[in-house]
C-alpha cells in the first residue's frame, strides 16, 4: 500500500517533532555550550583546557586502549559462538537455547552484570580460589580494580552484540557456496578461511564498530570495575555534569570524545577499504 | 559429507570454545542468584545454607519498592510513547516517497550509536535551561529517545518482509486505507511491534547511563539506586535485589521466545 506524501508527512510530523525537541535540540545545546564560557561568551577555553596538560589526553588514551582490547576479545569469544549457532547447531531448540544464553545477559543491567564479576574476581573470589587450588599461583593475585578487570567487565557486556551482529550476516551467506567449495575438494578449514570468513567480514566490521562505540562510552562498568583507580572519559564527563556542575567543560569533553571516536572509526574504515578484500566487505 | 579426523578434532575444539564462551556469559548471573540465598552476613560463595532473609529485607524497605515502581512506570510509559512514535514513522518511511526519508530514518536510529552518556548530559543541560531538570518528565522523555530505535528497527523489518498484495486485496475489496491498516497491516506486523516493545521495555528498565543525570535522592530508578549502593557496600541484600532483576530478564526472554521465537528476534536485532 502506498501512502500519499500528504498523509506520510502527517504520520511523520509528530514523531519527527518529538525527536527534534528532545534529541536534536538538546544535542545542539551541548555543542553550543562547549564553545561558551561560564558567562555565556563564545570561547575556545574549554577545548584549550582539555589539551592544557597530559591528564585528559591520557584519559582519552586509556579509554581507547581498553575499548580496543575489549573489542578484540569480544570478537574472539563472539565469532565462534555466532558461527556455531548458525552453521553447526542443527535443531531449532538448540539454536533457541544458545540465543537465550546470549540474550539473557543483554536483558540485565550493566550494574548487575558488573556486580557478578566483583564476586568472581575478588581476592576471596572463585577465580582466585581456582588459581590457588590449581597451584598456578601461591596467593591470590589482584585482578579486581585493575585495567584487566575493566576489560573483562566490558567484554562481558559486549559479547552479545558481537554474536547477534555476526550471526545476522552469517545467516545470509549462500550455503551453496560452501557446498561447492567442499565438493571441489577443499577441507572444511580451507572452506572456512577462503569462503565463509571473507563473506562474514561485513558482520565482523559492523559488530566491531558497535562494540567499540559502546565500549568508548561505557560508564557503569569502568566505574565499578576500576574501583576509582582508572579513569575513562565517560567518568570525567559525568564528574563535570554530576558533581562539579561545570556544564560547559563537560560539554567540551563529550564533544571531544564523540569527535575523536568518529575520526578513529572513519580512519579504520578508510584503511579497511584500501585492502582489496576489505573493499567488498565495506560495500 | 564425511569429516576427516582433523576436521573432527577441529569441530570438537570449536564446541569446547563455544560452550566456554556461553558459560562465561551465564556464570556471573548464576553466581549472583546463588549468593542471594546465603545465610551469612557477607557475600560468600559457595553460599551457606538457604534463606529468603535478604529478599524479605529488601521487600520491607519501601525506598527499593518505590525505585522499582518508578523504573516500571518509566519503562512502560516510554515504551508506549515510543510505539506511538515508531509505528507511524516506520509506515511513512517504508510506504511513501517522501523526500528526505533516509535522513529521517538516520535521526530516529541515531540514539543507538550516540553514547547514552552524551544523550543524558544533553538532556540534563537542556532540561535545566527549560526548568524541568531532574524530574519525572525529563527521565521519561529521555527514555523515549533511547528506546524509539528498537521499535522502529523491528517494525521496519516486519514491513520489509510484508506481502503487500494482502493490503491491495483489502483496498480492492473496498476497505479504506485506515481500516486496511487496522484489519490487515497491524495484525501482520504485530510480532515485530511486540518484539520491539519488549526490547524497549528492557532497555529502559536496565538503563543507568541516561537516568543517572536526571535522578535525585527521591527520584531514583532501581538500576541507579543499585549503582550508588554497590559503590559503597556489597552485601547479600544487593545480591538479592540484583537476582530479582535477573528473574525479570528470564521472564522477558521466555515471553519473547513463546510469542515471537527468540531466534527470529535475534535475527531482527543485528
Amino acid at each position: 500500500m502506498r501512502i500519499r506524501n500528504g498523509w506520510a508527512a502527517l504520520l511523520l510530523g509528530v514523531p519527527l517533532a518529538f525527536m527534534a525537541a528532545f534529541f536534536l535540540v538538546p544535542f545542539v545545546v551541548v555543542v553550543v555550550a562547549s564553545f561558551q564560557n561560564a558567562a555565556g561568551e563564545w570561547s575556545l577555553a574549554n577545548y584549550a583546557r582539555i589539551l592544557a596538560d597530559s591528564y585528559y589526553p591520557n584519559v582519552l588514551y586509556t579509554t581507547f586502549k581498553l575499548s580496543l582490547l575489549a573489542t578484540v576479545v569480544s570478537f574472539l569469544i563472539g565469532y565462534p559462538i555466532a558461527y556455531y549457532i548458525v552453521n553447526v547447531v542443527r535443531s531449532r531448540a538448540g539454536r533457541r537455547l544458545c540465543y537465550i544464553l546470549v540474550i539473557m545477559p543483554l536483558f540485565t543491567s550493566n550494574i548487575v552484570r558488573s556486580f557478578g564479576w566483583i564476586i568472581l574476581l575478588g581476592r576471596q573470589g572463585i577465580v582466585n580460589a581456582t588459581l590457588v587450588t590449581l597451584g598456578l599461583t601461591e596467593r591470590p593475585i589482584p585482578i579486581l580494580f585493575t585495567e584487566l578487570s575493566i576489560v573483562i567487565g566490558l567484554t562481558y557486556i559486549l559479547v552479545p552484540f558481537m554474536v547477534l551482529t555476526v550471526a545476522g550476516v552469517l545467516q545470509t551467506i549462500d550455503k551453496s557456496l560452501v557446498e561447492a567449495s567442499l565438493d571441489l575438494g577443499a577441507s572444511r578449514f580451507v572452506t572456512f578461511a577462503k569462503v565463509t570468513f571473507p563473506l562474514s567480514l561485513p558482520g565482523v566490521i559492523a559488530g566491531s564498530l558497535i562494540v567499540f562505540t559502546l565500549a568508548v562510552s561505557a560508564y557503569v562498568v569502568p566505574s565499578i570495575m576500576s574501583g576509582g583507580r582508572t579513569v575513562v572519559m565517560a567518568m570525567s564527563i559525568f564528574e563535570q555534569y554530576g558533581s562539579l556542575f561545570d556544564f560547559n567543560f563537560g560539554a567540551a569533553l563529550a564533544v571531544g570524545l564523540l569527535v575523536v571516536t568518529l575520526i578513529l572509526i572513519a580512519l579504520s574504515l578508510f584503511f579497511i577499504e584500501r585492502q582489496p578484500s576489505g573493499r567488498q566487505a565495506v560495500q | 559429507m564425511m569429516m576427516t579426523v582433523s576436521e573432527r578434532i577441529g569441530r570438537a575444539c570449536l564446541v569446547i570454545v563455544v560452550w566456554a564462551g556461553l558459560a562465561f556469559l551465564t556464570l556471573p548471573l548464576a553466581i549472583i542468584v546463588a549468593v542471594s540465598f546465603t545465610e551469612t552476613e557477607y557475600l560468600k560463595f559457595p553460599p551457606q545454607g538457604f534463606t529468603f532473609r535478604w529478599y524479605e529485607r529488601f521487600l520491607a524497605d519501601s525506598s527499593y519498592l518505590e525505585s522499582i515502581g518508578l523504573s516500571a512506570s518509566i519503562a512502560f510509559g516510554a515504551t508506549a510513547i515510543a510505539v506511538l512514535i515508531g509505528v507511524p514513522a516506520a509506515l511513512a518511511i517504508t510506504r511513501s516517497s517522501l523526500p528526505g526519508r533516509g535522513v529521517v530514518n538516520a535521526i530516529f536510529l541515531a540514539p543507538l550509536i550516540l553514547p547514552t552518556i552524551v544523550i543524558g548530559a544533553a538532556l540534563l543541560q537542556y532540561a535545566s535551561a527549560l526548568g524541568f531538570a531532574r524530574s519525572y518528565a525529563a527521565l521519561l522523555l529521555g527514555h523515549v529517545v533511547i528506546v524509539v530505535p528498537y521499535i522502529l528497527r523491528t517494525v521496519l523489518a516486519s514491513l520489509a518482509r510484508f506481502d503487500q498484495s494482502l493490503e491491495e486485496a483489502s483496498l480492492d475489496l473496498g476497505a479504506s486505507g485506515v481500516s486496511t491498516f487496522f484489519l490487515v497491516t497491524l495484525p501482520i506486523i504485530k510480532p515485530g511491534i511486540v518484539a520491539g516493545a519488549l526490547f524497549a521495555l528492557i532497555i529502559s528498565w536496565i538503563n543507568v547511563e541516561l537516568s543517572i543525570f536526571n535522578s535525585t535522592a527521591s527520584l531514583m530508578p532501581i538500576p541507579v539506586k543499585l549503582f550508588n549502593y554497590v559503590q559503597y557496600a556489597i552485601d547479600p541484600m544487593v545480591a538479592a535485589i540484583s537476582a530479582g532483576t535477573i528473574y525479570v530478564a528470564i521472564v522477558a526472554v521466555v515471553i519473547l521466545d513463546i510469542f515471537v521465537g527468540i531466534d527470529r528476534v535475534a535475527a531482527s536485532q543485528k
